[in-house]
C-alpha cells in the first residue's frame, strides 16, 4: 500500500470548506438544532428548580439567600453526581436517598442510629465534592449530562465525512486534485472545528444565562470552570467524530453510515452495561469507546484528566488510522 | 510517436464480473483517442483505473510517464470528467470550482479568473453563482466539462461527455475538444459512433471488458478498400450484374442502410462496393461504376470512402448495438 503524506495547506483548506459546507448542506444545520436543544433543554430542566427555589425564597422572605440555595442544588445533586460519576451504586443512591427522607421526618437527633445513617450515606468523596463544592454545582451538573449525551448527539454532524460522497462519486472530482490524505484528515477536522463551534455556542448560552439570570456564583468561578467544562466536551467530541469517520470510510451509504454510528456509540454503553449484570468484567466493554474515561475529564486531579485527555487522543488516533486505512485502498 | 497514456494488462473484477480482462493500448501525444463499447463493456471502469478511482486487480496504467500509483505526481497535469459523479448540490458552482483552483495553489482572485473563463468555454458563465441543485441535466455536464478544462490539464479524460446535450450543446463540446488537440490529448469514451468517427484520431473498442479492436479510424476505416454509395433507387441484379463486370470490382452488394431515407420522400438505397486489392487505379474503377450508374437511370447521391466505424463496431460486437450504442448524430 502506498500511504501518502498530508499537505498541511490542502488539510487547511478542505477542513475550511468541509464546516462551511456541512452549514449549506442542511446536516450541519441539523446537527446545530439538536445539540442546542440537547444542551439547553438539560440546562433548562437543571436550572428550572432552582429558578423556582428563587422565586419561593423570594415572595416568601422578600430576597434571595444563595447560600441556601447552593446548598439545596448540593444537596439534590450529590446522589445524581455520585452515581455517574461512579462512586455509589444505585442502591446506595437509594438508602442515601431514604436515610435522608428518615431525618427529615423523625426528629433524628434523638436516635443515635439516624446520626450514623445520615454520615454514613452524607459522606463526599473528593470528586463528589470538588465538583459540587469546590466549582459551581449546577454547572458542574450540566457538564456531567452534557457529557453524557453530546457522544450521542455528534454522529448527527459527523456520520456523512465521506459516505455520502463515496455514494454520489462527487469525491471524484476531487482525487485527481489532492491526495486521499487531505481529503480524508481535512473533512475530519472540518468536522472537529464545527463540533467545538457548536459546544462552544452551547457553553457560553448555559453559562450567561446562569450567571445573569441565577446570580448565585461568582462571575469568575463561572467564567474558570465553563472554560474547562468547554474544553472537556470539545475534547470529548473528538475520539466520537473519528468513530463516525471511520465507519463513514467503512460504508457507502449515508444513512447506513448514521445508523451504525448511532449503534456503535450506543451499543458500546448499553452493552456494557447490560453485560455486566449477567458478567461483572463485561463493564470493561465499554472501554472499547471513551466511555469508561470521560468523566474523567471533570476530575479534581491533573494526572487525571490529563490522563482522559490522552485517552480521547490515543483513541482518535486509532480510529482515524483505521479510517485513513480503508480510505486510502478501497475503490472511490 | 511519443505515447502519453501507456496501459498494459489491465484487469479489474467486480465479484464475478470481469470488468476489465488483460486490456492493453497506447494513447499518443495531442491525439483524441475514442474509447467505444457496448453499456457494461468497461469503459468508465478503464477511466476510473487511469484516474485511480479504482485499483486494477492486475496491469499498470502509465499515464506522462508516471505510474498512477503514485497519481499525486499527476496533480494538475491530468484530469477527468467522471460518469455520473455529482456535485454539491447546495453550494454555487462558482465556490465548487474555485476551491478545486485554490486546491492547485491558485490565490482566490486567480481562481475565479480561471472558473469565470472555463464556464464561459461551456456557456455557463451566467450561472456561477446559482446553486448546482438548480441546474438542468445538460448544464451539470456541461459543469463537469468546464471542471476538466480548468488549468492546463495534458492529459483528459471525457467519459461521455455529450451524454444528455442537446444538439447544440453537443455540438459546442465537439468543437472544444478538437480545440484541446493543440495542447492536450484527450480520451473520450462514447455511445455515439458518429461522433467518435468525427472527433478522434485514434480509437479502441472494447466488448465485455476486453479489447477487440484497436488503431487509428483512418486505417481501420479505409481498410479493405470499401465504398458505400447512395443511389436513387435500387439496382436490378441484372445492373448489379453489369456493374461487377468492370475490371477492378471484386465484390458488390445492395443493402439496405440503418440511417437510409427510406420512407421520407428523398429515398436512398447503399450499394457496397469492394475493390481488388491489386489494382492500381482504384479512381478509374470508381469513374466507371459512376458512369454506369448514371447510364442506368440512377442519381448517385452520396460516395463515402471505407467502412463506417458503426459497422466494424457492429462486427466486432458482434451486432450488440441494440439500445447503447447511437448510430447516427442526434442533430
Amino acid at each position: 500500500m502506498n500511504l501518502k503524506r498530508p499537505t498541511i495547506g490542502h488539510i487547511r483548506l478542505i477542513s475550511l470548506y468541509w464546516s462551511r459546507y456541512a452549514v449549506r448542506s442542511g446536516s450541519g444545520l441539523v446537527y446545530l438544532l439538536i445539540a442546542l436543544i440537547f444542551g439547553l433543554s438539560v440546562a433548562h430542566i437543571l436550572i428550572m428548580p432552582v429558578e423556582q427555589l428563587m422565586a419561593r425564597q423570594e415572595r416568601e422572605m422578600g430576597h434571595t439567600d444563595p447560600q441556601a440555595i447552593r446548598n439545596t442544588i448540593i444537596d439534590i445533586g450529590q446522589p445524581v453526581t455520585q452515581w455517574i460519576l461512579g462512586q455509589k451504586s444505585m442502591k446506595e443512591i437509594i438508602q442515601q436517598s431514604a436515610a435522608r427522607q428518615r431525618s427529615v421526618t423523625s426528629d433524628s437527633n434523638d436516635t443515635a442510629v439516624g446520626v450514623e445513617e445520615q454520615k454514613k450515606y452524607a459522606d463526599f468523596d473528593p470528586w463528589t465534592s470538588f465538583l459540587l463544592e469546590k466549582r459551581p454545582a449546577l454547572l458542574s451538573a450540566i457538564f456531567l449530562v452534557l457529557l453524557f449525551g453530546m457522544p450521542f448527539v455528534i454522529s448527527f454532524l459527523a456520520y456523512n465525512q465521506v459516505s455520502g460522497d463515496i455514494q454520489s462519486y462527487g469525491l471524484r472530482y476531487l482525487l485527481l486534485r489532492t491526495e486521499r490524505s487531505n481529503i480524508y484528515f481535512g473533512r475530519f477536522l472540518g468536522t472537529v472545528i464545527f463540533s467545538t463551534a457548536v459546544v462552544a455556542i452551547i457553553v457560553v448560552t448555559i453559562t450567561f444565562y446562569l450567571g445573569m439570570k441565577t446570580r448565585i456564583y461568582p462571575a469568575l468561578a463561572l467564567a474558570g470552570w465553563a472554560a474547562h467544562g468547554f474544553l472537556a466536551l470539545a475534547i470529548l467530541m473528538v475520539p466520537y467524530i473519528a468513530v463516525c469517520s471511520l465507519i463513514s470510510a467503512l460504508v457507502d451509504s449515508p444513512f447506513l453510515s448514521l445508523v451504525l454510528a448511532k449503534v456503535t456509540i450506543a451499543g458500546v454503553l448499553l452493552g456494557a452495561i447490560a453485560g455486566s449484570f449477567a458478567w461483572k468484567p463485561a463493564k470493561y466493554f465499554m472501554y472499547v469507546l471513551p466511555w469508561g474515561w470521560q468523566s474523567n475529564l471533570l476530575h479534581p486531579e491533573p494526572a487525571h484528566w490529563l490522563g482522559a485527555v490522552l485517552a480521547c487522543l490515543v483513541y482518535t488516533a486509532l480510529f482515524l488510522m483505521l479510517g485513513y486505512y480503508r480510505f486510502q485502498t478501497r475503490d472511490l | 510517436m511519443k505515447h502519453v497514456v501507456s496501459i498494459k494488462g489491465l484487469s479489474k473484477r467486480f465479484g464475478q464480473i470481469q470488468a476489465l480482462n488483460d486490456v492493453s493500448f497506447e494513447v499518443s501525444s495531442h491525439s483524441i483517442f475514442g474509447l467505444l463499447g457496448p453499456n457494461g463493456a468497461g469503459k468508465t471502469t478503464l477511466f476510473s483505473i487511469v484516474a485511480d478511482f479504482l485499483k486494477a486487480d492486475t496491469g499498470t496504467v502509465e499515464v506522462l510517464g508516471i505510474n498512477t500509483r503514485y497519481i499525486s505526481r499527476l496533480r494538475g497535469r491530468m484530469s477527468i470528467l467522471p460518469q455520473d459523479a455529482q456535485f454539491q448540490r447546495n453550494v454555487p458552482i462558482l465556490d465548487q470550482l474555485v476551491f478545486f483552483r485554490l486546491l492547485a495553489g491558485r490565490t482566490k482572485q486567480q481562481a475565479q479568473e480561471e472558473v469565470i473563463h472555463s464556464l464561459d468555454m461551456v456557456g455557463l458563465q451566467s450561472y456561477a453563482k446559482r446553486r448546482v441543485g438548480s441546474l438542468s441535466h445538460g448544464m451539470v455536464k456541461r459543469l463537469g466539462i468546464a471542471q476538466a478544462f480548468l488549468g492546463h490539464p495534458e492529459v483528459i479524460l471525457l467519459d461521455e461527455p455529450t451524454a444528455g446535450l442537446d444538439p447544440a450543446g453537443a455540438r459546442q463540446i465537439r468543437d472544444l475538444i478538437k480545440q484541446l488537440r493543440q495542447r492536450a490529448t484527450v480520451m473520450v469514451s462514447s455511445h455515439n459512433l458518429a461522433e467518435i468517427q468525427e472527433l478522434c484520431d485514434y480509437v479502441a473498442i472494447l466488448n465485455h471488458g476486453a479489447l477487440v479492436l484497436a488503431g487509428s479510424v483512418d486505417e481501420i476505416t479505409r481498410a479493405d478498400r470499401e465504398y458505400n454509395l447512395c443511389l436513387s433507387r435500387p439496382l436490378q441484379n441484372s445492373e448489379l450484374e453489369r456493374l461487377s463486370s468492370i475490371e477492378g470490382v471484386r465484390n458488390i452488394k445492395m443493402l439496405s442502410h440503418p440511417g437510409a431515407n427510406h420512407g421520407k420522400g428523398s429515398a436512398e438505397y447503399l450499394v457496397t462496393l469492394n475493390l481488388s486489392a491489386d489494382h492500381v487505379n482504384q479512381d478509374a474503377v470508381i469513374g466507371a461504376i459512376l458512369r454506369g450508374v448514371l447510364d442506368m437511370g440512377v442519381t448517385p447521391r452520396k460516395l463515402v470512402e471505407g467502412r463506417s466505424l458503426e459497422s466494424h463496431f457492429l462486427e466486432v460486437t458482434g451486432g450488440q448495438s441494440g439500445d447503447s450504442v447511437i448510430l447516427d448524430h442526434a442533430e
